[in-house]
């Protein structure tokens, strides 16, 4: 191999990361040039919030049950003989409502709306019912694409907010019910240190992470190649993708907007 | 009947929207109805106060903070949330304070005559006071406490190192000998002091008899002056100035008689010189057995012959007083 080779070899490489680069930014570019075609993804948006979000909501509240009533206890196993007991609700409201809720929730649902999205989109793919839709005039992304960010930027707010309801709750609960804490010490805590900015930045953050989940899910499936196999690898691309997506993110915001923010 | 994906979106979004919305409004102990009493309070630095801490009133809590900025005027307006049943104090000031040692801060409104006497306080209300506005204060918080703890510990240091420095082996042998000295200083004082304790004493016994007989001299000066008194108004000193002139006139004459006395002693002093000058030289001539007395005193015969004699006598004045008769007879007729 002369040096020549090696050189194209790099330049290779390269190129090709630059083009997937190039690929993810046209794909998220095709898709903000779809809000225009309200027609197309108009009837489409309410199935795709219900599929997505309304759907969602048993895995996302019962996820933050068993959140709420874990974190209270392990505060308390933390705080016990230090720290006073009503602390207990603080550190279960800003966990909850920061991080655990939004994080926790938008995991699970990159496994049940992310995989979704890619095998629904890869099958549709590689069945060539896309080809299909193209021939007859739709614009993919205005059909399949765009609706399903939109419900996944507005309803994983709402399931990251009902996930933070039920987990303040059930830590509430677990708090009353198997720790020394009272209802009003447990309630002195949340208001101690509760801010309206800690609801703003879980809701956020989750809204940021619908989108990444939907997007991943749709560019991994509508990049499905083959039989089902195709399918089965854009589906778990999705999943993986979708969770590294969303830890990124998680450091993003709170690099961004936590770290700059002044109480 | 089967609902539609919009009803049941919009739903599921409303409610929860709803549900967030009160949770949020609850903890943030927000009052939508107006229902509570507001209050500001002007501060000129509300340390780590934030909007959501409790506000208090004789310990209870009754509101909490609602909200905190800045004045125009370089002041911190912190404005109150108070229960509607919460009354103010009279003259009311407010605190701000750390409640705990974790951090949480709270505003404690209390009257202003119950106040810290803090001048830092008094100089913060002093500064505050405006229309409208209740007059506040903040108190150091745990760590400008313990700051300030720290510089005066510095200080300490520095002050013992000074003293180190100053206090060398040589000023605590000073040191030393000095209080060795003034041991022996006490205890010789305390000696002194007893050993003259009972001359003080004494001192001041006598000083008491002094005083009794000053006491005593003045009544005599004061009885004297009545008398003298009562002589100048009866006319007696006149006549005891007289008595004194013929008193002195019989000194004189008195002076005169014992001048010639005098001189008659001086003669009669010569006579008894000569007369003890021949006394002299007849002792001398009787001790060297000069003349009957001289050898009368120094001839041991005679002492002897007058000692048998003597002893005759003694037997011949026995022997008559035992036979009177033999020697004496007497006949009256």
């Amino acid at each position: 191999m002369n040096a020549a080779t090696a050189v194209e070899i790099v330049g290779r490489a390269a190129r090709s990361r630059i083009e997937r680069v190039g690929d993810v930014a046209a794909f998220v570019a095709d898709t903000a040039r779809a809000a225009r075609d309200v027609r197309t993804w108009g009837p489409e948006a309410a199935q795709q919030a219900r599929r997505l979000g309304v759907d969602s909501l048993p895995i996302g509240v019962f996820i933050a049950l068993f959140t709420g009533i874990v974190l209270a206890l392990l505060a308390s196993y933390t705080f016990t003989g230090a720290v006073p007991l009503y602390f207990v609700g603080t550190l279960v409201e800003k966990t909850i409502t920061m991080e655990l809720a939004p994080v926790l929730t938008g995991l699970a649902l990159a496994g049940r709306v992310g995989a979704n999205i890619a095998a629904e989109l890869g099958t549709m793919r590689v069945t060539e019912q896309i080809d299909a839709l193209e021939t007859l005039g739709y614009d993919p992304f205005a059909f399949l694409v765009f609706p399903r960010a939109l419900a996944g930027v507005v309803m994983f707010p709402v399931v990251v907010a009902a996930a933070m309801i039920a987990g303040v709750g059930a830590g509430w609960v677990a708090s009353i019910a198997l720790l020394d804490v009272s209802s009003p010490e447990f309630v002195k805590g949340i208001r101690l240190f509760f801010e309206e900015f800690d609801v703003r930045y879980g809701l956020v953050k989750s809204a940021s992470f619908g989108l990444a989940v939907t997007l991943i899910g749709c560019r991994q499936g509508l990049g499905a190649r083959g039989g089902a196999q195709g399918v089965g690898g854009a589906a778990t691309s999705a999943v993986v993708y979708s969770a590294v997506a969303i830890l990124v993110l998680d450091a993003f915001w709170a690099i961004v907007w936590l770290l700059g923010h002044t109480p | 009947m089967k609902k539609r994906p919009d009803f049941i979106v919009g739903l599921t979004v409303l409610v929860t929207l709803v549900a967030l919305v009160s949770s949020v409004l609850w903890m943030q102990q927000s009052d939508p109805t107006r229902r509570r009493q507001r209050v500001v309070a002007q501060f000129q630095d509300v340390g780590n106060a934030r909007v959501g801490n409790s506000a208090v009133i004789r310990g209870v809590r009754a509101g909490r903070i609602q909200g905190i900025e800045l004045a125009d005027d370089g002041a911190v307006l912190v404005h109150l949330s108070l229960e509607r049943g919460a009354q103010l104090p009279q003259d009311p000031v407010v605190l701000l304070n750390e409640s705990s040692l974790f951090g949480e801060w709270q505003a404690t409104i209390m009257e202003r005559a119950a106040l810290p006497r803090d001048e830092s306080v008094q100089r913060q209300i002093a500064a505050n006071v405006a229309a409208g506005n209740i007059p506040g204060a903040t108190l150091p918080d745990i760590a400008k406490l313990t700051a300030v703890a720290g510089q005066i510990a510095g200080d300490v240091a520095e002050v013992a190192g000074r003293v180190d420095v100053a206090f060398d082996a040589s000023a605590a042998v000073e040191l030393r000998s000095s209080i060795r000295n003034f041991a022996v200083l006490s205890s010789t004082l305390a000696k002194t002091v007893t050993e003259h304790a009972t001359d003080l004493d004494t001192i001041s016994t006598q000083l008491q008899g002094a005083v009794r007989s000053l006491n005593q001299t003045a009544q005599t000066t004061m009885l004297l002056a009545n008398r003298v008194d009562s002589s100048m108004t009866s006319g007696e000193l006149r006549r005891l100035i007289s008595d004194l002139s013929a008193a002195a006139a019989e000194l004189r004459a008195t002076t005169s008689t014992l001048s010639g006395m005098s001189k008659q002693l001086a003669g009669t002093q010569d006579r008894l010189d000569s007369f003890l000058g021949n006394g002299d030289s007849v002792l001398a001539k009787i001790n060297a057995g000069q003349g009957t007395l001289g050898r009368l005193l120094n001839d041991s015969s005679l002492y002897v012959g007058s000692d048998s004699l003597v002893v005759a006598l003694r037997g011949l004045i026995a022997e008559v007083r035992a036979n009177p008769k033999r020697f004496f007879n007497l006949r009256v007729f």
